[in-house]
């Protein structure tokens, strides 16, 4: 059992912070079966179901019959066969990048510019937070109703340059995905927006000091000392804004619900569809697919990212 | 680390015992001995009863729930599932959650989705059966030879609603007698500066299927479906191939709205009753939303209804969840009972009142349909009589033809893909189900 203090381990190494090994006094202190009450609760409510995430999509179980039965990989078999799951894993590898840059650009942004502590700055940072507790179905008819045609959106931009406007802005097949993406990132930007200002915050104020003695601008401040020193602040929204969205269903089933033509059908829209369908089997396997995708993509992303940080 | 060990050793134990006991909870059920038909009026005091219902079914009940509960001193809950219903009933009843009675699509699809022969009370010798007009008796609610749905109202046929002013202005005064005809009835229209047809690829693009079913008609009179369920024929062979074709070859020549791909649903209607389209082919759903936007009278003035099929005006027949209620194995014999009477009441001595309370079409020889019905609807049911099945109703699996053929309105998706796709879903599903064949 070790610990690095919350920092990476290079950073750790770097600062000359030994890991951290419990000594024989604590493992008296804390016996390991006070995790027992922390561990039942994660085997009853994550694990089982994880391990039956990986059993059913080997069976037929299915709405049609009552026996469940193993059928091996054939659900695997049949379902990288069609071309429908590959092109679910696209669009939603799209998705979930569109949105973590999206999501990190407009956060970073906002915490940039309400970055003073005056009241005004406040009640803006408020007002740009309060989508992030609003319910994503709720945010997902809202903009459905106002990216219509005859929606808000289009009377809006019609009285600006004075003729009417009919873009259909869930309408395309090619640049919906991006609409919808941006509307996940507005959803979500207010959380991003806390966390580098939290980061920002951190900054010691010398460093800051120094470096406008040395003549340097606001630019070269923000590119040379504080965006590298937003490294763990970065690290969790681009973790959590991309593997997040790779999960994403609420807003796109309820702006676009995989339409038009299946350019924005998400792989947990596909899977609720084929559950919808009684076909609970193969909707297990796309989702222990989807799990796996997730994980393999977790792990060189997030150390990547804890990479970064070790100039600390 | 031996600790440790120990604390593996107990989580793969519990994992284990899990994992034995995995079978499926939605197995409920038992034998079916031939079921007693309690009277009407009998006491059911201190019994609750629950239907589930759709939001647009639940208040559907209401007459009948409240003659029954003073009739019999039942209490009679009737809870809402949210939308997408079917799909929500579906995940309840596999997880062993069961109502007493639910609104179910009665069609051979959506009663094996169920997984009827397990879950649902057989309705063989229900006591209303002869009540039923002749015609409808058998029309729907049954699988394998079992009846396992209580047809309530009308199921829904798919025909082709349209404008009569825009009809009467551009000089027809005949309903087109076949599918051909009234193709060119769309061209004529065409031609003098009509929408002759209105769909929506929008939303969720639900209506594009019965544009490809009403030219089937001829064909499931035939046995067309029969021939699929037992793999002997695909969607992608000539003829159902060829009427995703003809569909979209009606989109190609621009007899559709012009915002045919971001239109949805809420559209169709008021572009129906203002005259900006003159003909869309729906079911009788769409003429739910007509009556939300108009009342009757106006109604019977604009709207009228043909049903139509390659050789002549015949319709095309798909029940939904509102037409009909499924009863279910509870192993609670007296609940059991119980919903088997309510469904006798139901039918029988409460069936006058319900048709009024509804405003709707009486299934029954014995009952008057409500005065108010509107024309468009009674020539619904009249053609009820000698139409035949959708997919739906007859083939065993119910794929998404209607989103494959939203993707082809949208250019996502060639004619010949449409086919492939639907067949695709199509085999996997009777693969599931465990038909001969697949």
């Amino acid at each position: 059992m070790t610990t690095t203090l919350g920092l990476s381990k290079g950073a750790a190494r770097a600062r000359g912070i030994r890991e951290f090994a419990a000594s024989p006094r604590a493992k008296q202190d804390h016996p390991l079966w006070f995790l027992i009450p922390a561990l039942v609760v994660l085997v009853v409510f994550f694990f089982i179901p994880t391990v039956f995430n990986f059993v059913y999509a080997f069976t037929d179980w299915s709405s049609f019959k009552s026996g469940i039965n193993f059928v091996g990989w054939d659900n695997f078999v049949s379902l990288f066969s069609s071309g429908q799951l590959l092109g679910a894993l696209w669009v939603t590898l799209v998705y979930a990048v569109l949105v973590a840059v999206f999501q990190n650009v407009f956060g970073l942004a906002l915490a940039l510019l309400l970055e003073r502590d005056t009241p005004l700055n406040r009640g803006l940072r408020v007002a740009f937070f309060i989508p992030v507790i609003m319910s994503a179905l709720a945010v997902g008819y809202i903009f459905q109703a106002m990216l219509k045609p005859d929606g808000a959106v289009n009377s809006i931009i019609g009285s600006i340059i004075g003729q009417p406007v009919d873009i259909a802005w869930l309408g395309s097949t090619t640049w919906t995905i991006v609409v919808v993406a941006l509307v996940h990132a507005w959803k979500w930007m207010g959380l991003s927006m806390l966390i580098y200002l939290a980061g920002l915050k951190t900054i010691d104020g010398d460093i800051l000091e120094a470096a406008r003695l040395d003549g340097a601008s606001w630019w070269t401040t923000f590119r040379s000392i504080r965006f590298p020193l937003l490294a763990p602040a970065v690290t969790f929204n681009v973790a959590t804004a991309l593997l997040g969205s790779m999960n994403g269903f609420d807003i796109v089933q309820a702006t676009t619900a995989g339409g038009p033509g299946g350019t924005t059908e998400l792989l947990n829209i596909f899977i609720f569809r084929t559950f919808g369908q009684g076909l609970f089997a193969q909707a297990t396997t796309m989702s222990l697919v989807l799990f796996l995708l997730v994980a393999v993509l977790a792990f060189p992303v997030i150390r990547t990212l804890r990479k970064r940080e070790d100039v600390l | 680390m031996k600790n440790r060990f120990r604390g593996a050793a107990v989580i793969a134990a519990v994992a284990a015992l899990t994992l034995a006991g995995c079978s499926d909870p939605g197995a409920g059920g038992g034998d079916s001995a031939p079921a007693e038909w309690p009277a009407q009026d009998a006491d059911l005091s201190g019994t609750t009863l629950t239907i589930w219902a759709a939001q647009n079914s639940n208040t559907v009940p209401e007459s009948v729930v409240e003659g029954f509960e003073e009739l019999t001193g039942a209490q009679v809950d009737v809870v809402t599932i949210p939308d997408p219903y079917e799909q929500s009933v579906q995940t309840k009843v596999a997880t062993g959650d069961t109502p007493d009675l639910a609104f179910w699509q009665p069609t051979a699809s959506m009663l094996t989705a169920l997984n009827a022969s397990t879950n649902l009370q057989p309705l063989d010798d229900a006591p209303w059966l002869d009540s039923y007009k002749p015609e409808l008796r058998d029309i729907t609610g049954i699988l394998d030879d079992t009846r396992y749905a209580a047809l309530i109202t009308t199921p829904a046929v798919e025909g082709v609603y349209y404008n009569k002013e825009v009809f009467a202005a551009n000089g027809i005064t005949d309903v087109p007698a076949n599918w051909d005809e009234f193709v060119q009835t769309g061209r004529d229209l065409k031609a003098k500066g009509v929408t002759p047809f209105f769909d929506f690829g929008g939303g969720t693009p639900w209506a594009t299927q019965w544009w490809v079913q009403v030219q089937l008609a001829d064909a499931a009179k035939d046995g067309l479906w029969d021939r699929v369920n037992a793999n002997e024929e695909t969607f992608t062979d000539p003829t159902i191939q060829g009427a995703i074709d003809t569909y979209d070859s009606l989109i190609q020549e621009g007899l559709f709205n012009e915002n045919l791909k971001t239109a949805t649903f809420e559209d169709q209607g008021p572009a129906l009753l203002s005259g900006d389209a003159a003909m869309a082919v729906q079911v009788n759903s769409f003429f739910g939303q007509l009556q939300s936007l108009a009342d009757t009278a106006e109604l019977d003035e604009k709207i009228g209804f043909f049903p139509i099929s390659p050789s002549g005006n015949v319709g095309t027949f798909i029940p939904d969840q509102s037409n009909a209620l499924v009863a279910f194995k509870t192993g609670d014999a007296k609940r059991e009972a119980g919903a088997r009477q309510l469904l006798s009441y139901w039918l029988g001595d409460g069936y006058a009142d319900f048709v009024e309370a509804q405003s709707t079409v009486s299934l029954q020889t014995d009952v008057d349909s409500s005065a108010e019905v509107p024309q468009a609807l009674l020539a619904v049911s009249d053609s009820l009589a000698d139409s035949v099945g959708s997919m739906q109703a007859l083939a065993i699996a119910n794929p998404d033809l209607y989103l494959n053929l939203g993707d082809l309105i949208q250019g996502t998706m060639t004619t010949a893909e449409v086919g492939e796709a639907t067949q695709k879903q199509f085999a996997e599903l009777a693969k599931a189900i465990g038909a001969a064949g697949f």
